[in-house]
């Protein structure tokens, strides 16, 4: 019962504590909550209209949507790279990165449902997806997996610092026994997402851009270069705008996670387009639309073309222990590969896999403005989900939010 | 140790249940076909009621039987005799010469292959003429064809050359030759699409 | 329906009875109503919060109820007149094909609406005044929304919900269509041949196969492609022209047609994540429309480029709608599913042959039973050269090309 009433505390101070700041707090609020409108207002269109409101063809049958998802599904397992060495091998040092880790984890998968939603032609009937309720197609549709796995991970997101902060809320310490086990799930399942996720592409024999066995481990070795540069940023910004301390030591650790993935990644991209490009088949069409064009349509040269020189860039840069450890040049490397990777994991995956068509015919994709504004609206969502629950965090773990038991008892005897 | 146990028995329960060949499939549909048409005994589905009504007759040639669209009554001007009461020569010279069939131009082989007389004969104008002379009846005017058309006579026996009647299922009925080729011309002339789609050239552009 | 329910269910419009005194009953789907009981005599006293039972399985007819045993209270009309609002609200989010109104759908009440469906439809079954077509419609509209995967329904149910389709049509557009259920057949195993010397691109098949399956004219979505081919350069598809307009067969060129090829081992059907789609016994790969999530996932599997989606709501001026239907076959679809060539089963279940076979005036189109030793078919696949699309990927498909 105290439990329960420590827990209800918990929720009113967290709601309490996010609904009062800085102004730089509440401008930041603002500005999100408003992107998020326009993004509802336009997701609306698109009910209204259907998928025709946005850029995506029968050619081309997914677009901004599925490569958000794809690229968040990697922020989303990234999360991992600190929950393992924190945890279970108790480096301290980890520890406050942590908690905004698998915030970002949780936020991150959100956003990754939100635009499997988006991109729904039914959304009123995705209760048929439900086990039990609807048919659930398992095991032989990876989509089930997916399902399975994103929302596993989100509960484990979920409970593990929910657990923890909730003793550190109380005073207490958090018992190693409950949730050291939990940890050791949430390592492996977070590969498990990733490889769940990529094996949604490589398992389709239509389109020989994805069916490819390089896929899974390039997905791991981007997802653990872009989500760790990402938590790297939040973390400078929160350095920047609370006092939450985060100490340098923790931030080169972290770059160095980003930039042994960053290494792995680019072998990886070099040992593709060696095989695209040595001996072409007629399977390297895609590869050859992706980064030359094909028949005069060249709509993704400007993208790729940006993603590339960043990518090399950004991973040679960090490659000099010098440069890296300076901290400027470090947050413009990871804003750089974060960007790249984005671009390389989204746009730059998904769209040519469907070019050429199955019978080689080429119809680009080009974003429309309600694809646009939906998907900077989910972002936002993505955002405000992380803010609250950093700013939660933080609180507890600075100690601004505790448990009063006295003002339990008042309310009881009164 | 427990845990380890339980992970693995999963993970080789999740392996067994994925496997994605269920029992009591083939190897290929080739064999499925093979093995499931062993066992065929008819459906009870018939394609009669979509001859409508054409009205057929059934032909045996080798080991197909099927239905073809009767041909005599869908001729204007059958029997020709009403007009041809001579034998052709007799009327070409006689003194009442008359002209017919203008409408008709040969362009069916070249002319030291084919005539006129190749597929009618003047004495017995009701019916054809095969190349030894043989009479063939006007229904059964695919054998007049396949005389010298014998690997296309094969293919449409078969059911691969010419069009179905009807449905797929018993009984089989087909256009026999001159529903589609007319004998004197037998060419087929292009012609233009019956569309076109504009939204596929946006799609594209 | 029999005792043991696959899926959720719920049942609104009850006895009138339960109606007149409140309008916040709610439904509970019951496993063994028939026709019967909607014609429950109504209750005497008024309860506060009623659960009323029926059941899904029930045709469209029976909603027989005499209007005029209501006696309404000042109170309760004005609790009725608010269910009716509520209840076009929730009509106006059902994202029905054969909702004709559809322009007064506000974009935020959309937003709002699946949350709406539950409230907005007790409440419109409870309102006494509300026409009782509206509230046959809002029924229906219900009972569909929250109906099974055909797939898996049982014979009745079947039946029930195409009676529901065709009394939802005759309520909507005031015309009688007429739908079948038919199952495969045993013995049928359905096998296409497309012969490419044949063929001359006139493009029949393709008009045929718009009108017999009520595609979306709006895009001009088509199942056929026909592909003009150069002579002498293989199968270069993407040199291919599939969309031209002059006039044919031009010299130099052969054509192909392509289309669903109802694969054996068909990967579009493996990856649904919801069983929409399956391939029956009969060997057609159909499609569920109104399980179909939208999620696209099969038009990427797909290797043969065969499926299509409703981007927008697809539109058949009424005139042209083909009203010899199939649940799974050419029945109107909505926007946001997936549709694709079934080999018109509403057509070839019953012994027909598909609409571009007839429509073909080359004779290219063999379509037959694969299992019938003495059918077209087979004497093609027996006698000539085949061949199919793709063959290394394993998917099986039962069309094949040949040549004379």
């Amino acid at each position: 019962m105290e439990t329960f009433r420590a827990f209800i505390s918990m929720v009113k101070d967290s709601i309490g504590y996010i609904t009062h700041g800085s102004k730089v707090y509440h401008v930041w609020m603002f500005f999100l909550s408003l992107i998020i409108l326009i993004g509802m207002y336009f997701y609306a269109i698109q009910l209204e209209e259907g998928l025709s409101a946005t850029g995506m063809t029968d050619r081309v049958s997914w677009g901004l949507y599925i490569s958000n998802f794809t690229f968040l599904v990697g922020v989303a397992a990234a999360a991992v790279m600190l929950v393992m060495p924190t945890y279970v091998l108790k480096d301290i040092d980890f520890k406050q990165a942590v908690l905004i880790g698998e915030g970002l984890a949780v936020a991150a998968l959100i956003m990754c449902l939100a635009f499997v939603v988006a991109d729904m032609g039914g959304p009123s009937v995705l209760w048929h997806m439900i086990p039990g309720i609807g048919v659930f197609n398992f095991p032989s549709s990876m989509l089930t997996w997916d399902i399975i796995v994103l929302n596993g991970y989100l509960f484990i997101n979920i409970t593990i610092p929910l657990y923890i902060l909730f003793r550190h809320y109380q005073g207490k310490e958090a018992k190693a026994k409950v949730y050291v086990p939990g940890s050791i799930l949430s390592v492996l399942w977070a590969v498990g997402i990733h490889l769940v996720t990529a094996f949604l592409y490589e398992g389709l024999q239509a389109r020989p851009f994805w069916n490819n066995a390089l896929l899974g481990p390039r997905f791991l070795a981007s997802a653990f270069a872009a989500g760790p540069a990402l938590i790297i940023l939040v973390l400078a910004a929160i350095r920047k705008f609370s006092e939450f301390k985060i100490e340098d030591k923790t931030i080169k650790k972290i770059a160095l996670i980003v930039t042994v993935a960053a290494q792995i990644n680019l072998i990886m991209l070099v040992s593709e387009l060696f095989k695209e490009f040595y001996a072409p088949t007629h399977h390297s069409e895609s590869a050859y639309y992706l980064f030359f064009g094909l028949d005069g349509k060249t709509a993704l040269l400007p993208w790729i073309w940006t993603a590339i020189p960043l990518n090399v860039l950004a991973t040679i840069l960090l490659t000099f222990h010098k440069l890296r450890n300076n901290l400027n040049i470090l947050y413009i490397c990871c804003f750089m590969l974060f960007i790249a990777i984005w671009i390389e994991k989204g746009f730059g995956l998904i769209v040519p896999g469907f070019i050429p068509g199955p019978y080689g015919k080429i119809a680009e994709y080009t974003p429309t403005w309600v694809e646009i504004w939906v998907t900077l609206g989910i972002w936002a969502l993505g955002a405000f989900i992380f803010t609250m629950l950093a700013k939660t965090s933080i609180g507890i773990e600075l100690g601004k939010l505790r448990y009063k038991k006295k003002r339990a008892v008042q309310t009881e005897t009164t | 140790m427990k845990v380890a146990r339980l992970t693995y028995v999963l993970v080789l329960l999740c392996c067994v249940f994925s496997c994605k060949h269920k029992e009591g499939e083939y190897h290929s549909l080739n064999e499925k076909i093979e093995t499931e048409s062993k066992k065929y005994h008819g459906t009870d589905i018939s394609s009669e009621t979509y001859i409508g009504d054409i009205q057929t007759i059934e032909i045996k040639e080798g080991t197909h039987t099927f239905l073809i669209p009767e041909r005599k009554s869908q001729i204007k001007s059958y029997a020709c005799i009403e007009c041809h009461s001579k034998p052709l020569n007799a009327m070409q010279n006689g003194s009442e010469i008359q002209k017919a069939h203008w409408d008709i131009k040969l362009n069916h082989a070249n002319e030291n292959t084919m005539n006129c007389a190749s597929c009618h004969d003047g004495n017995d104008m009701n019916n054809l003429n095969s190349l030894t002379g043989n009479a063939i009846d006007f229904n059964k005017s695919f054998q007049l064809c396949a005389q010298c058309h014998s690997s296309q006579f094969e293919d449409w026996k078969g059911g691969a050359h010419g069009k179905n009647i009807g449905g797929w299922s018993q009984p089989r009925a087909a256009m026999t030759c001159v529903n589609c080729h007319n004998p004197h011309e037998p060419q087929i002339a292009s012609k233009w699409p019956v569309q076109f789609n504009t939204q596929k050239v946006k799609e594209r552009e | 329906m029999g005792d043991k329910k696959k899926w959720f269910s719920l049942d609104f419009g009850v006895s009138k009875g339960e109606a007149v005194s409140t309008n916040s009953s709610c439904g509970c789907g019951s496993t063994s109503g028939g026709c019967g009981s909607h014609n429950a005599p109504p209750k005497k006293e008024p309860v506060a919060s009623s659960c009323g039972c029926g059941s899904t399985s029930d045709g469209c007819g029976s909603h027989t109820m005499p209007k005029n045993e209501y006696l309404i209270t000042a109170e309760e009309f004005d609790a009725a007149v608010e269910g009716t609002m509520v209840g076009e609200t929730r009509k106006d989010g059902f994202q029905q094909v054969f909702d004709v109104k559809m322009d007064r759908r506000t974009a935020f009440r959309k937003l709002t609406a699946s949350l709406l469906i539950g409230a907005g439809a007790v409440q419109t079954s409870c309102s006494a005044i509300a026409g009782e077509e509206t509230k046959e419609k809002a029924q229906i509209d219900w009972e569909e929304q929250f109906k099974g995967n055909y797939k898996l329904m049982t014979q009745e149910e079947k039946q029930a919900t195409v009676d529901r389709l065709v009394r939802s049509y005759q309520l909507r557009k005031k015309e009688n269509i007429k739908m079948s259920a038919t199952d495969a057949s045993k013995d049928v195993l359905f096998g296409y041949a497309f012969n490419i010397s044949k063929c001359q691109g006139y493009m029949n098949c393709i008009s045929a196969c718009v009108e017999e399956n009520n595609q979306d004219r709006n895009s001009q979505m088509q199942y056929i492609r026909i592909h003009e081919m150069k002579d002498g350069q293989g199968f270069k598809f993407n040199e291919a022209d599939d969309n031209y307009y002059h006039e044919v067969p031009a010299a130099g060129h052969f054509y192909m047609g392509t289309q669903c090829f109802h694969c054996d081992d068909p990967p579009c059907v493996d990856v649904c994540p919801v069983e929409a789609t399956w391939r029956e016994e009969d060997g057609l790969v159909v499609i569920d429309y109104d399980w179909c999530i939208g999620c696209r996932y099969c038009m990427a599997a797909c290797p043969y480029d065969g499926r299509r989606f409703n981007w927008s709501k697809p539109e058949v001026p009424e005139a042209e709608v083909n009203k010899n239907q199939h649940y799974l076959g050419n029945r109107m679809r909505k926007k946001g599913v997936m549709e694709k060539c079934t080999f018109c089963i509403q057509r070839s279940r019953s012994g027909n042959d598909p609409a571009c076979v007839e429509a073909c005036p080359t004779g290219a189109r063999i379509f037959g039973n694969l299992l019938d030793p003495d059918s077209t078919i087979r004497w093609v696949l027996e006698n000539k050269q085949v061949f199919r699309l793709k063959e290394d990927l394993g998917t099986e498909p039962k069309f094949w090309y040949f040549m004379d």
